[in-house]
Order: structure tokens, then C-alpha cells, then sequence
């Protein structure tokens, strides 16, 4: 009976994915997107960059969902946290998650960025995706400023403060980028509302797309140390060796005295 | 090289096309552009300024003591989106108008004895300069008076010239007090002059001070930046 029903199920599922496959090729698509190969050496290393990835998506989802409660004025903002930590079901957590992905998001774009740096997966041809990356590592550093800020308590506000003067001091363009912050020459209800937009779209709008050209880039190359990398380098560095062990045998020839060299001599006197 | 065009394009062709594409280009770009750097425009450009210009009264001069500063907070009203006063009154929302809260230390002038040398010490000060007539009364001020007033009282912002965090007096136990930044460290003197820490300069003094008959101090929301004292004005004050 239970295994009829079993059978009947996998059945089922499979003719309904053959539907879905014959019409969208979701499952070629799916396929393509979650099996990668990695090399076997330091498998784990490989996992930093999908943990971003996870962290970041965390971030959309629960940023999403405080937005429900959010209010982004200077009169209301603090009190509407306050609201979300203490009144709303699961608030801490859903805002706990927020904060800490935040703070991990960038301590494992950091690792993720070393392990890229120190296995040299930024030499061609995957430069560009090197480049975008530290792009996506800037946008989401101007999240994490401009998300400090909305908080709107004392240590988010003078924090945001410092580094909006900070920005002062850049040459030439200081006090423009000052005041585009402040939104007009000191904090007031225009700052929050600036870093609202900033932090809730135009940042995020932008590092969507880019994420998703930096797992094309990545799909497109592989991930570097492939087996095939590995063959072909070791085959290089066997040629090398071998190369470079005849030249030391030719180098004891000009010396004089090796067994090698010696035959060769005796045959040149025979003739 | 990759063939991306099959015909080949005309002189007029061209610079029809490059002449649409800037009239066309002028009309996607500035007005999104304008309306996101706002701001930049009406500060930097025009040089407006989101503070109302008016006097703001900051306290009396009676109650300022004789040899360590006072922190007086005074709410400078700021016009910013929603702030600004034709948007509030249209809306019926007068009695909440929108302010930036700063706080202003006033103290008595201190006499430099030595000026010090910015990055290796601060100035040699001797006592302050409180006026003699001072003990007498604490208003009814004449002219010459509040002249003297005005010249004898240092009348500091609290924001910090390193990177704008609001400073404190702090006295130490032998009784010795000085201004610190809680932020990065910058310790200035009671006449705001830099001691110690990162800030390229010394405190920012408020440049329109007045005070009138009755004892009350005004000031407006000006500073000495610029000159000598480079260009970092107190933008977050």
C-alpha cells in the first residue's frame, strides 16, 4: 500500500517537473545554478562567497519587513524602533537579524575577499569580477553608514555626524558631499530623510543587479582552482622541472666530469 | 575587430544623431540630477543656508561663572523639507516648528600670557577677564558696557573642529578644567584654543554675539571659518 502511494508520488513529481522543464527549463537552469564544482582543496573556503550571499538576502528579507513598521522621520523614528524592539511579535528578532547580518555581512565579505585575494582567483581571466566585487564591497560599506543613522539615537546619529565630516574633508569636493548628505547645511529632517532613500532604495537598487552580474561573471569562469587549472599548471610546472634538470646535467657537462658527459666525450673520440 | 554596423553611417547621419542624443540626454539627466543635488545647489552654489538668520537668545550674562565655562542650550529653528514654514503654516502645523539644538559655552576671556604653537602646545593663559562693574549688577547695562561685554566673553560652539562630536569641561582633580571631545580626544582651553588631540584648529566661535540691556546674550548662527582658520565650517552644529 505504502509503497504503491510512494511510487504513485515520485510519478507524479516527476511528470510535473517534466512539465515544468519542457516549458520554463527551470531544472537546466537550477541545475546550472546550484551545482558548481569546487576543487577538493579547501572546499570550505569556497563557501564564503555563498555565505555573503545568504547574509545580503537576509538582509532584503527582514529589511523588508521592518519597513512595515518603520517610520522615517525625525519625530517618529527612534520611537518606531523602540516600537519594533518592544510591541511587535518577534520585532527583536526580526531587527536582531537585521543588525547582526549587517555586522557579520561585512566581517564575511572581508574573509571571503582575503580567501579571493590569497588563491590569486583574481587573475585573468576573472579581473572584472574582482572589480565589481569591490564595488558591491563599497555599496554595501554605504549601507551599513547610512543604515546606522536611521536608528536615530545618540550613538547611530554621532556616528553618521563623524562621518559625514569625515567626507568634508575630501579635496575639492568636500563640502558638496557634506551638504548632498545633510541635505542643506546642518542634521534636520531632510538628513534622515536622504539616508532613508539612500539605504532602503538607491543602494540596494544598485547592488541587486550587480550581484547578480558577479555570479554570471562567476558561473561563466568557474570557480578558480578547477581540476582543469590544476592539470594544466601542473603539466607547466612538470615541463619547468624537467627543463630545468637538463639544463643542470648540460651545466655539468662544461665542468667536465659527470658519467653523462663523459660517454658523450668518449663518443666524439671514437669518431 | 567585431563588425557592429552593417551600413555605414553619413557625416549628417552622425552628428544628427550625436545632436539628439545631447538634446535628449539634457532632458533624461538634468532634471533628475537637480533635484537629487538640491541642496548642493541652494547651500554651496547660491549660498543659502537652512538656519533662520534671526538673534537667538542664549541666556544671561549674570549667570555665567567666574572661572569655568557654561553650556547654554539654544534651538536655532531650521527650515528643511517638511520644516519649513510655509509647508507648516499651509498645513495648520504652526505651533511645531523644526530645530537644530546646539549647545553654546560661554565663559570669560582668559589673558594669553604665551601663545603656544599649534601641534606641540596650547596657549600659557592668565586670568579671566571678567569685567569689575560685573559685581555690581546684572542688568541695566550702558552702551560702553555691553560693548565690553561682548569683547570680554568667549562664546564657543560645542561641536568639536575634528569631526563635529559635542564637547565637555572636564576638571581634573588638582582643579585644572579644559574642553574634551569625547569622540577622538581633542582637549581645548576656556578660550576654545586647541591644547591637545586631532583638531586642526581651536574651537569654533560663534562671530555675531550681542548683548542687551538687560543682561540677555544673542548670537547667530555664524562662525569664524574661513581665512586663517581654514575652510572647515562646524556643518553639523
Amino acid at each position: 500500500m505504502i509503497g504503491r502511494l510512494r511510487s504513485q508520488t515520485i510519478e507524479a513529481g516527476k511528470s510535473l517537473t517534466d512539465w515544468m522543464e519542457h516549458r520554463t527549463g527551470i531544472v537546466t537552469i537550477l541545475e546550472h545554478f546550484l551545482y558548481e564544482p569546487v576543487p577538493r582543496r579547501g572546499a570550505w573556503l569556497y563557501t564564503l562567497g555563498s555565505a555573503t550571499l545568504f547574509l545580503i538576502t537576509l538582509q532584503f528579507l527582514t529589511g523588508i519587513l521592518l519597513l512595515f513598521y518603520y517610520v522615517p522621520t525625525t519625530d517618529h523614528a527612534w520611537n518606531s524602533v523602540y516600537y519594533i524592539m518592544n510591541d511587535v511579535y518577534f520585532g527583536q528578532l526580526i531587527r536582531g537579524i537585521h543588525y547582526w547580518s549587517a555586522n557579520f555581512l561585512l566581517a564575511v565579505i572581508g574573509l571571503h575577499m582575503a580567501r579571493t585575494f590569497f588563491s590569486g582567483s583574481y587573475k585573468a581571466p576573472r579581473e572584472i569580477n574582482w572589480v565589481i566585487g569591490v564595488i558591491l564591497l563599497l555599496l554595501v560599506i554605504g549601507l551599513a553608514f547610512t543604515g546606522y543613522l536611521l536608528r536615530w539615537d545618540q550613538d547611530g546619529f554621532w556616528a553618521s555626524v563623524v562621518g559625514m565630516k569625515i567626507g568634508s574633508y575630501s579635496p575639492f569636493v568636500g563640502g558638496y558631499v557634506i551638504n548632498f548628505l545633510l541635505g542643506g547645511d546642518v542634521v534636520g529632517p531632510a538628513t534622515l530623510s536622504r539616508f532613508f532613500a539612500l539605504h532602503v532604495w538607491l543602494l540596494p537598487a544598485a547592488i541587486a543587479p550587480l550581484i547578480g552580474v558577479h555570479l554570471y561573471l562567476l558561473r561563466r569562469h568557474g570557480e578558480f582552482g578547477m581540476e582543469s587549472e590544476y592539470t594544466e599548471r601542473l603539466a607547466k610546472l612538470h615541463e619547468r622541472e624537467r627543463l630545468e634538470q637538463y639544463a643542470s646535467y648540460e651545466l655539468h657537462e662544461d665542468e667536465g666530469e659527470p658519467y653523462v658527459g663523459r660517454r658523450d666525450r668518449a663518443d666524439r673520440d671514437e669518431e | 575587430m567585431a563588425e557592429l554596423q552593417k551600413d555605414p553611417m553619413t557625416r549628417g547621419d552622425f552628428l544628427g544623431f550625436g545632436l539628439m542624443g545631447a538634446i535628449m540626454g539634457a532632458i533624461l539627466t538634468i532634471p533628475p540630477t537637480a533635484f537629487v543635488l538640491s541642496p548642493i545647489i541652494k547651500t554651496n552654489i547660491l549660498g543659502q543656508t537652512d538656519v533662520s538668520e534671526g538673534w537667538q537668545e542664549v541666556g544671561k550674562v549674570s549667570e555665567i561663572p567666574e572661572d569655568e565655562p557654561k553650556a547654554f542650550e539654544v534651538d536655532f529653528p531650521i527650515s528643511q523639507s517638511y520644516g519649513t514654514r510655509s509647508v507648516q503654516e499651509e498645513s495648520g502645523v504652526t505651533d511645531k516648528r523644526f530645530k537644530v539644538k546646539n549647545a553654546v559655552w560661554l565663559s570669560w576671556k582668559h589673558k594669553v600670557i604665551k601663545e603656544g604653537r599649534q601641534g606641540s602646545a596650547g596657549d600659557e593663559l592668565g586670568s579671566g577677564m571678567r569685567p569689575a562693574f560685573m559685581d555690581e549688577k546684572s542688568e541695566g547695562f550702558t552702551e560702553q558696557e555691553r560693548q565690553e561685554l561682548v569683547e570680554s566673553i568667549n562664546v564657543l560652539s560645542n561641536s568639536c573642529a575634528h569631526l563635529g562630536c559635542p564637547v565637555r569641561w572636564l576638571v581634573n582633580t588638582e582643579g585644572h578644567g579644559e574642553f574634551l571631545c569625547p569622540c577622538h580626544g581633542g582637549i581645548y582651553d576656556i578660550n576654545g584654543g586647541w591644547v591637545g588631540g586631532p583638531p586642526p584648529r581651536g574651537m569654533y566661535r560663534y562671530t555675531r554675539v550681542k548683548v542687551e540691556e538687560d543682561g540677555t546674550l544673542y548670537v547667530k548662527h555664524e562662525f569664524d571659518t574661513g581665512g586663517e582658520n581654514g575652510p572647515q565650517k562646524p556643518y553639523v552644529v
